[in-house]
């Protein structure tokens, strides 16, 4: 019988590791795929090695192997602490834990082997998002049974954030997955045509929008504050910003089938919702931001914050660049380039990986009740990812904006100023320095699990046990 | 009661929180998606569109396997570089029988939407084999191994058309019947080429969505 | 009399102690620091595109007239120069959020420290390939940021942290900035200046 005045953090340890384990294997993948776009031969002539194979297992591998098994450790971690209580149903947390992963292996497995439904970052076939769906059912039993029990009057935001990542998740997931199976390692879409690519980019965008957005936001809100000592800056901000946020994401889909076959109005909706989306990210960001501008005198420089603050400057680029990149104008050149890559990356490295670096770094140490091992190699880790975005998104925003440029050229007479052909050929230094800046980038991240593993091997028996009930009638309190 | 007031009440009652999110998140898709989702002229197929024949349709599968459409579109914008490069630009109706649809979201290979009429059924063969020989410069992955596999080894290509006709698609008694044979003895190599070679058929004058 | 650019590449570990004792005015720093740094790349890619011309890919080298590439390093030239006394006046723009130092000339120190590696650097376009120019980013830009995190509390007089904060706030800017040139670009050409677009 677990203790009810302790928290329960064994199982956010066990994810917190999950995930970096995750993070190397799917980054590793990233930098793999990067040099076969250099190498293309160095695949071997193996199906499993092959690029179309491998950029699944990469994307699946850091979205839900790193992303979600972080944000699960995360959401457990702070929905205890905001609550005043410990997990509901410890063993289904644990069964989350385990399933999940398995999941993720199993399914990034099953990718190699060709399952795959085809519809992006949705690719795995019907049993696991059969299973994936039972799993996620488990954690918003536990996320909300915590939150039912809780001792602490009002739910605090970052808990509002990790809510509309288990809930709107969920409604996506079931949606997009609807196929029927043919065997078990293919099935049909019950949509078809422009409809399912309507519906593909609903969940698509969205996907994006509330687990690495929105969940990884549930991140900042609770551990930027806790870090900083301090509530978050205007919270009547973060009520606003959290609605509009909700509300107007999932409009935004339709701009990645700008000027494709599907009706106009459903894509000057998506466009125009997606400019309006800037508001709400450009809010959170400006809480973040002063947040920690005022705080600064209870700051140490330790690379956690560092990563965090970090963090938040890509987001601010991610978020201002996406609605710019939805612009039609704008998108008739970068659709279908390499700049799309580059934007998800300065999202997916400089915004959710750095934060949840900076997490991690803030709570590894707690967890396992020890010194983190060696803030130099923090350090370093901190200049490995800075450098390695960087590079990252000024490759590809080369590549991305000659190929745009290229592809649409048209000479004196009106023909077509270059091959398509040679317009491939000429990205090689760009995707040569995008494989660079990756490896770059993995070092860093390998680096830091090292650290981690020497930081652990001084670990201390831990025991958190709950304060006593708060009088605090707000979370926000609660938190400082 | 102000603003902030009504805001508390959200966030003291956790099941009003949660209606609160999923009513918030839902509008967007309710207003935007679902209508799209029963609007039946979006998948009303052009005239010359017609289901997969069974070798293709297992050519498309493999396609999908593969990851091909990570990095070919298959979709031709109206913008005129592209119809000169690619051909005439796609219409939704070309894409009723594609489940999923395989539009793409980046073109590190170029479109192939319309590929079907650019190159013969050799010159296909030899590329995906080895796609250095006949395009030095090429970077997409070599696929050697799908000329020395069966297209069809479990015999599955009845059952796909099968549930393809619960789903809509017009394939008749004596195709489903008469599918087997025609994939029998191909290779998967036979069948992606055979795919490929359809693309872009449906290309010709049609009543399609205007941009 | 001391030069940051050159102070940068030789004082290694006492370069900051340096920078913090550094008394002259603004416009001097323009005139003996930006000014040359700005002047560096430019007449790097005239010399290199006049002698080898530019190399996209690996296809047919592109050779601009004479008078052509004049025209486009005098403007690559006014574009650096504009582009780091902007960056100055940002930074100042900046300095009051973080308690950072008023003084232009620090402002403009920071930046010709923060530049000079990405200057060194630019001796790739002496062989205007972009394969080589890319490789040349790899270490000019990692050096670059470690100087931008080190140099600024001390030399705009803030607390580490502040600095911190306030050279990641710069790095956000600065990003949005250069994709908002991006964007405006692009926009331009869809509308019809510039290169001639099918659509």
């Amino acid at each position: 019988m677990p203790d009810p005045n302790v928290y329960n953090d064994r199982v956010v340890t066990v994810l917190v590791v999950l995930s970096l384990v995750w993070a190397i294997a799917g980054m590793g993948a990233g930098v793999f795929i990067a040099a076969e776009l250099v190498w293309p031969t160095i695949d071997l002539g193996q199906e499993w090695l092959s690029y179309g194979r491998l950029r699944t297992l990469h994307t699946n591998g850091v979205i839900f192997g790193f992303g979600v098994s972080a944000l699960m450790a995360t959401a457990f971690y702070s929905v205890q602490r905001t609550s005043h209580v410990p997990l509901f149903a410890p063993k289904l947390a644990w069964f989350c834990c385990i399933a999940w992963n398995l999941a993720v292996l199993l399914g990034g497995i099953s990718l190699l082997a060709g399952w795959t439904s085809g519809k992006e970052y949705a690719e795995l076939e019907w049993p696991f998002d059969i299973g994936i769906t039972i799993v996620w059912l488990a954690f918003a039993v536990v996320f909300f049974g915590t939150i039912a029990n809780r001792k602490v009057k009002a739910i605090y935001v970052s808990n509002w954030f990790y809510g509309a990542l288990i809930i709107v998740i969920a409604m996506l997931h079931v949606v997009n997955s609807m196929a029927i199976p043919i065997t078990i390692g293919k099935s049909y879409s019950l949509f078809a045509g422009a409809q399912d690519a309507i519906v593909q980019w609903w969940y698509g965008h969205n996907a994006v929008g509330f687990l690495l957005t929105g969940g990884f936001l549930g991140m900042l809100y609770y551990f930027l504050p806790k870090h900083a000592d301090r509530p978050i800056w205007s919270y009547r901000l973060s009520i606003v910003a959290f609605w509009a946020f909700t509300y107007s994401y999932i409009w935004a889909g339709p701009h990645h089938l700008h000027y494709n076959a599907i009706p106009e109005w459903v894509q000057s909706l998506g466009m125009v919702m997606s400019i309006i989306l800037l508001a709400p990210s450009w809010a959170t960001m400006v809480n973040g931001v002063m947040t920690v501008a005022g705080a600064w005198e209870k700051l140490k420089t330790d690379p956690a914050l560092k990563f965090i603050v970090l963090a938040l400057a890509f987001y601010g680029l991610a978020t201002f660049e996406g609605p710019m990149l939805s612009i039609k104008s704008v998108n008739v050149v970068s659709h279908f380039t390499d700049w799309t890559v580059g934007h998800v990356h300065s999202g997916a490295l400089g915004w959710n990986a750095m934060i949840t670096f900076g997490t991690f770094y803030f709570l590894v140490p707690r967890l396992v009740g020890a010194a983190l091992y060696s803030v130099r190699l923090a350090n370093i880790h901190f200049w490995l990812a800075l450098a390695g975005t960087m590079l990252y998104v000024l490759s590809m925003w080369g590549a991305g904006v000659s190929q745009g440029l290229l592809w649409l050229s048209l000479d004196e007479l009106g023909e077509l100023s270059y091959g398509f052909r040679d317009i491939m050929a000429s990205m090689t230094p760009y995707y040569a320095l995008r494989f660079v800046a990756g490896a770059i980038f993995l070092s860093g991240a390998i680096l830091m699990f090292y650290n981690f593993v020497k930081t652990m091997e001084n670990r201390t028996t831990v025991v958190r046990r709950i304060p006593d009930v708060t009088t605090a009638r707000s979370a926000v309190e609660a938190v400082a | 009661m102000s603003v902030l007031g009504l805001h508390r009440k959200l966030e003291e009652n956790a099941g009003l929180l949660i209606f609160g999110i999923l009513f918030v998140s839902a509008i967007g898709g309710l207003v935007q998606v679902l209508p799209s989702v029963f609007q039946d002229e979006l998948v009303a197929p052009t005239t010359e569109t017609k289901p997969y024949g069974a070798l293709e349709l297992l050519g498309r599968d493999i396609y999908i396997r593969e990851g091909c459409s990570t990095c070919h579109s298959q979709q031709v914008r109206p913008l005129l570089a592209e119809v000169k490069r690619y051909g005439p630009f796609s219409r939704a109706g070309e894409s009723a029988y594609d489940r999923p649809f395989l539009w793409g979201s980046k073109r590190t290979g170029p479109d192939l939407h319309r590929v079907g009429a650019k190159y013969s059924d050799a010159w296909q063969r030899i590329h995906l084999i080895d796609p250095r020989s006949v395009v030095p410069k090429s970077i997409m992955p070599a696929y050697p191994w799908l000329a020395e596999k069966e297209a069809d080894p479990r015999n599955t290509i009845q059952t796909r058309m099968k549930r393809l006709r619960l789903l809509g698609h017009p394939y008749t008694d004596d195709e489903i019947s008469n599918a087997p044979d025609l994939v029998s003895g191909k290779t998967e190599l036979d069948a992606v080429v055979a795919y490929l070679a359809v693309l872009g058929e449906a290309a010709g004058s049609g009543e399609g969505m205007a941009h | 009399m001391t030069f940051v650019p050159i102070d940068v590449l030789v004082q290694g570990g006492q370069l900051f102690a340096r920078l913090e004792q550094a008394t002259a005015s603004a416009s001097v720093v323009v005139f003996k620091d930006i000014l040359p740094l700005a002047l560096i790349p430019p007449i790097f890619l005239y010399l290199g595109s006049l002698q080898f011309g530019w190399q996209i890919g690996a296809e047919d080298v592109i050779r601009l007239n004479q008078a052509t590439l004049l025209m486009i390093s005098v403007c690559y030239f006014l574009a650096l120069l504009l582009g780091f006394i902007g960056l100055a006046i940002l930074l100042r723009w900046m300095a009051p959020t973080y308690a950072a130092t008023l003084e232009m000339s620090r402002h403009l120190t920071l930046v010709a420290t923060v530049a000079t590696p990405m200057v060194v650097g630019s001796i790739a376009h002496l062989y205007p390939h972009v394969f080589v120019n890319m490789l040349a980013i790899i270490p000019v830009l990692i050096w670059s940021m470690f100087l931008l995190y080190r140099g600024l509390p001390i030399v705009l007089r803030t607390t580490p942290q502040q600095g911190m904060l306030m050279a990641s706030s710069l790095i956000g800017i600065v990003l949005v900035a250069a994709v908002t040139l991006l964007g405006i670009t692009v926009v331009l050409w869809t509308h019809g200046f510039g290169p001639s677009l099918g659509l």
